[in-house]
């Protein structure tokens, strides 16, 4: 087991090392440098070309490129050309943010999905299976943006339940009680979370149903029935361990897609996050912090995988990693 | 009467106050039996400050931040230009010629940890922005000065500047004071090279009437009354706590502004300020004046012909002699330009996409240059705009030889058809509609244009480059008159995209920015902008107004052309007005 972690862990390097020279090659392919913004039109050229100096962009390609693989392979992320800070702690400020967001997205993509699909499954062609289908392909169908729009006037602007956007209630948040404080943090996680999770929690659905369906027809859920257990237990206890198998290597795509997905949704609820900290940085064409966005975003996709693989042999007994 | 929506934006601010309790509360400001400071103001930003030190600050919202943190050389306010009075100089005086500036600093102010803030800081922040290696966005201010005497300090409270040569004298005071002073103290032993991730950026030592009380990256920055501020009483804050909120989508920031979230946001487009007029009459919509304009710009050269000069120059545009650059086959000729000028029906745009449909206000008004109208000391009202006059402008175009001589709709000269490429900016959905309208405009006079929509950093690149034909760009409004960052025609001049070159408007140049005597600079400035409006460079289209949506609890609320939050420390809420208790 160990070695095989070691192994798959040991496949990222290549990983790394493609993603990060395609995105080092991108943005020298893309117009202006990340020195623009420095410049208006008041800039003396020579102060512009001290700061392309100062940030080694005066060097060739192959050059700069050489000298980020170099700092990379001894962990120095440098820093972020537009806010002089390590990107180290600039990345550390916004990935716990995306972190929790992306928990509860998965809590309610799971719980709903898994359960809404069971239930469609067992009632297959009833008036809710039929009902819950059309919602699920209803919602799995939209844009994450729109949603998000629509969910922040309904729920914030029209029925004034929920706070529109932000982590913590701006003003008010500095003198709450501790209780008070956890009140607050979930209600502005509600509509985030929602918006991010529910296109997902729809595809879960449907993918939780197909798979119970075809479950529920082997022949030990027919021999637990006809030992006279319960339909309940039949359900939950035989047949739902067995149909969440392929489920659960869905896990392993979601978080790569929830870490995307946030990139909209941060921006419209104001989220401190990652996906904030990569638009800022591919607009001001901040190298070293893009690189390093892509480093985690790439190293997220790599642990969702392992972390599916090895689920997947937790819940299946019939299948050892080596 | 261009300064009028400004004024009588300030006006209905300020005749908003009618309540009992405004006036004794007023009277009693800063005595805490008053309650003061109280309430919170939240502003929202579409982005999150960077660094608080001024040397080294670039975006909007640094220095929206900064101008709070630390007393300025001199404050300023705006009326038909800026005009300084004393701060931290309480007195100033110029030699003769203009070329020296002595100031006397008051000996009072301190910063937040107790030591006196003397001429001594005042010079260190003067060296950092001279220092290279701080790569300070302001260096150009010091080009003005000196070298060895910016600023001489003969004592802790008298401070001269060197000047390199008399100007402006409103625009020298700007270059000495318009980076706020950092601590010597402090900042002395710090890398120079990495001011900008200082730590003192969080946590900075200030000596103006607010600090930082708390810093959420990305989220929130709360600005506190100072506690140890040493100026007057009076000057400090009437309000408890002012917090900038990060809002970057424009929709949030509205749903916020009507959830009550935030109490002030910026640029409010107009449908979105209809609809806030009936349903949230809490929020008083205030206009911030002739803030930006936008224009087509006429490339005068040949792009391709540039290219090729470029390329010999190994890429380096100042190596480029422009003069012999075969001119633009289409725009080169004066002529051309002017006859376009009256093909577009400037005044349409401005109502299709400036105008209020409830009100029926105009938020836009026709541009004839790019000094902006609340400059009323200098901009010239005695302009004309060209106006739009379909058959003149085809009776001109033919003078010059372009008819329809194939009956194709599409005028032609020598076989070849009036075509050509119109670039915008994908991002901003007002200049492209404006190119819709003004292709749909041209086609009418048998001009055909392909519109090209490019993304900003690509959109700048080609400007830089000078490739394209025709561009409907925008400048915002500089608030001290230098019209030759866009149209003087040397090398240097790199945001002279359009290649603009007039003897003449270059001489007016370089005499109005070394006129000290306002009254003979307004003469020159008036003749350049006649001189380029003749010239037709631009297709000057529109000043464009803003709109601040600002919370009707709060008193004394300075909105204008320089900021949509003006002297902070003055606003304050009436005693029974007061949203936020804690």
């Amino acid at each position: 087991m160990i070695q095989y972690i070691a192994r798959k862990l040991f496949l990222t390097i290549p990983l790394l090392w493609g993603v990060i020279t395609l995105i080092f090659l991108l943005l020298q392919a893309a117009p202006g440098e990340p020195s623009d913004r420095f410049i208006t039109p008041e800039t003396p050229p020579e102060v512009a070309e001290q700061i392309k100096a100062k940030w080694g962009l005066d060097d060739p390609v192959h050059v700069q490129y050489g000298r980020m693989l170099g700092n990379l392979m001894t962990g120095e992320f440098g820093y972020s050309i537009m806010q002089e800070r390590p990107v180290f702690d600039i990345v550390g400020e916004a990935l716990p943010n995306t972190l929790i967001l992306s928990a509860l997205t998965l809590v309610i993509i799971y719980m709903v999905g898994v359960f809404l699909g069971t239930i469609q499954a067992v009632r297959q062609y009833s008036l809710f299976d039929n009902a819950a289908s059309v919602i699920s392909l209803f919602f799995y169908s939209m844009p994450s943006f729109w949603l998000a729009l629509m969910l922040m006037l309904v729920f914030a602007l029209q029925l004034d339940l929920l706070p529109a956007a932000g982590m913590v209630d701006a003003v008010e948040h500095d003198f709450m009680t501790v209780p008070e404080k956890l009140v607050d943090r979930l209600q502005h996680l509600i509509l985030p979370g929602v918006a991010l999770g529910v296109a997902s929690a729809a595809g879960t659905a449907r993918y939780m149903r197909s798979s119970m369906l075809e479950v529920i027809r082997q022949d030990y859920v027919r021999t637990a029935r006809a030992k006279g257990l319960s339909e309940r237990k039949v359900v939950f206890k035989h047949a739902l361990r067995n149909a969440l198998l392929p489920i659960v290597t869905l896990l392993g795509l979601s978080l790569p897609f929830l870490f995307s997905g946030s990139v909209l949704i941060e921006i419209i609820f104001a989220w401190p996050g990652m996906g904030r900290v990569i638009v800022g940085a591919i607009f001001a064409q901040d190298t070293p912090l893009i690189i390093a966005c892509f480093f985690v975003f790439t190293m997220v996709v790599v642990l969702g995988n392992l972390v599916a693989d090895l689920l997947y042999s937790l819940v299946d007994p019939r299948i050892r990693l080596s | 009467m261009p300064r009028l929506p400004a004024l009588l934006a300030l006006l209905a601010l300020s005749a908003c106050s009618g309540d009992d309790a405004a006036p004794s509360d007023k009277a009693g400001a800063n005595t805490s039996e008053d309650g003061f400071p109280r309430d919170t103001l939240v502003i929202a930003e579409g982005s999150d400050a960077n660094v608080m030190i001024s040397a080294v600050s670039q975006s909007v919202t640094d220095s929206a931040i900064i101008e709070n943190l630390y007393y300025p050389l001199a404050d300023y306010e705006f009326d038909c230009g800026i005009k300084y009075k004393p701060a931290m100089a309480k007195s100033w005086e110029w030699n003769d010629d203009g070329t020296i500036l002595r100031m006397t600093l008051r000996d009072d102010i301190k910063w937040a940890d107790g030591k006196p803030v003397t001429a001594a800081d005042l010079a260190f922040t003067m060296d950092l922005v001279e220092d290279p290696q701080v790569a300070s966005p302001r260096t150009p201010y010091i080009e003005y000065l000196l070298e060895g005497k910016r600023p001489v300090v003969i004592d802790d409270t008298h401070i001269e500047w060197h000047f390199t040569h008399a100007y402006d004298r409103v625009t020298q005071l700007a270059h000495v004071s318009a980076v706020k002073p950092s601590p010597k103290h402090i900042l002395e032993g710090e890398d120079r090279g990495s001011l900008r991730g200082n730590s003192f950026n969080t946590q900075p030592v200030v000596n103006g009437r607010w600090k930082i009380g708390a810093w959420d990256r990305g989220e929130r920055i709360v600005l506190e009354p100072n506690e140890a501020w040493s100026g007057s009483a009076e000057e400090s804050p009437k309000l408890k706590r002012v917090i900038f909120r990060v809002l970057p989508e424009y929709a949030t920031r509205l749903v916020e502004l009507e959830t009550g979230g935030i109490d002030l946001m910026q640029a409010i487009q107009i449908p979105d300020a209809d609809k806030l007029r009936t349903t949230h009459p809490e929020i008083k919509l205030v206009r911030r004046g002739w803030r930006a304009m936008d224009y087509i710009g006429w490339n005068s050269i040949d792009p391709e012909d540039y290219k090729k000069k470029l390329d010999a120059a190994g890429g380096e545009s100042r190596k480029v002699d422009l003069k012999t650059v075969k001119p633009h086959p289409l725009f080169g000729d004066k002529a051309v330009r002017k006859a376009l000028a009256s093909a577009v029906d400037a005044d349409k745009i401005i109502d299709d996409l400036l105008k209020s449909e409830v009100t029926g206000e105009t938020y836009g008004r026709r541009s004839t240059g790019t000094i902006t109208p609340e400059l009323c000391d200098v901009h010239d009202e005695s302009i004309v705009p060209i106006s739009f006059d379909v058959p003149k402008a085809k009776a001109e175009l033919a003078k010059i030889g372009w008819t329809d001589s194939n009956g194709d709709g599409v005028l032609d000269k020598g076989g070849v058809d009036f075509r050509f490429t119109l670039q915008t900016n994908t991002e901003n959905p007002r200049r492209n509609k404006a190119a819709v309208i003004v292709q749909a405009q041209l086609k009418e006079v048998g001009i055909t244009v392909d519109i090209e929509r490019v993304e900003f950093n690509k959109f700048v690149e080609k400007h830089r480059r000078k490739d394209f034909d025709a561009t409907l760009g925008g400048w915002s409004a500089g608030l001290f008159v230098d019209p030759s960052v866009i149209w003087h025609s040397g090398p240097e001049y790199e945001f002279n995209f359009v290649s603009y070159d007039n003897a003449r408007a270059d001489e007016l140049m370089q005499q109005g920015l070394r006129e000290p005597d306002p009254e003979k600079s307004k003469v020159i400035w008036q003749e350049l902008q006649q001189v380029i409006y003749e010239d037709q460079p631009y297709l000057f289209l529109y000043w464009m107004d803003e709109i601040v949506g600002v919370h009707e609890r709060f008193e004394d609320t300075t909105v204008n052309v320089q900021s949509p939050y003006y002297d902070l420390h003055e606003w304050w809420v009436p005693a029974d007005k007061v949203k936020y208790k804690r």
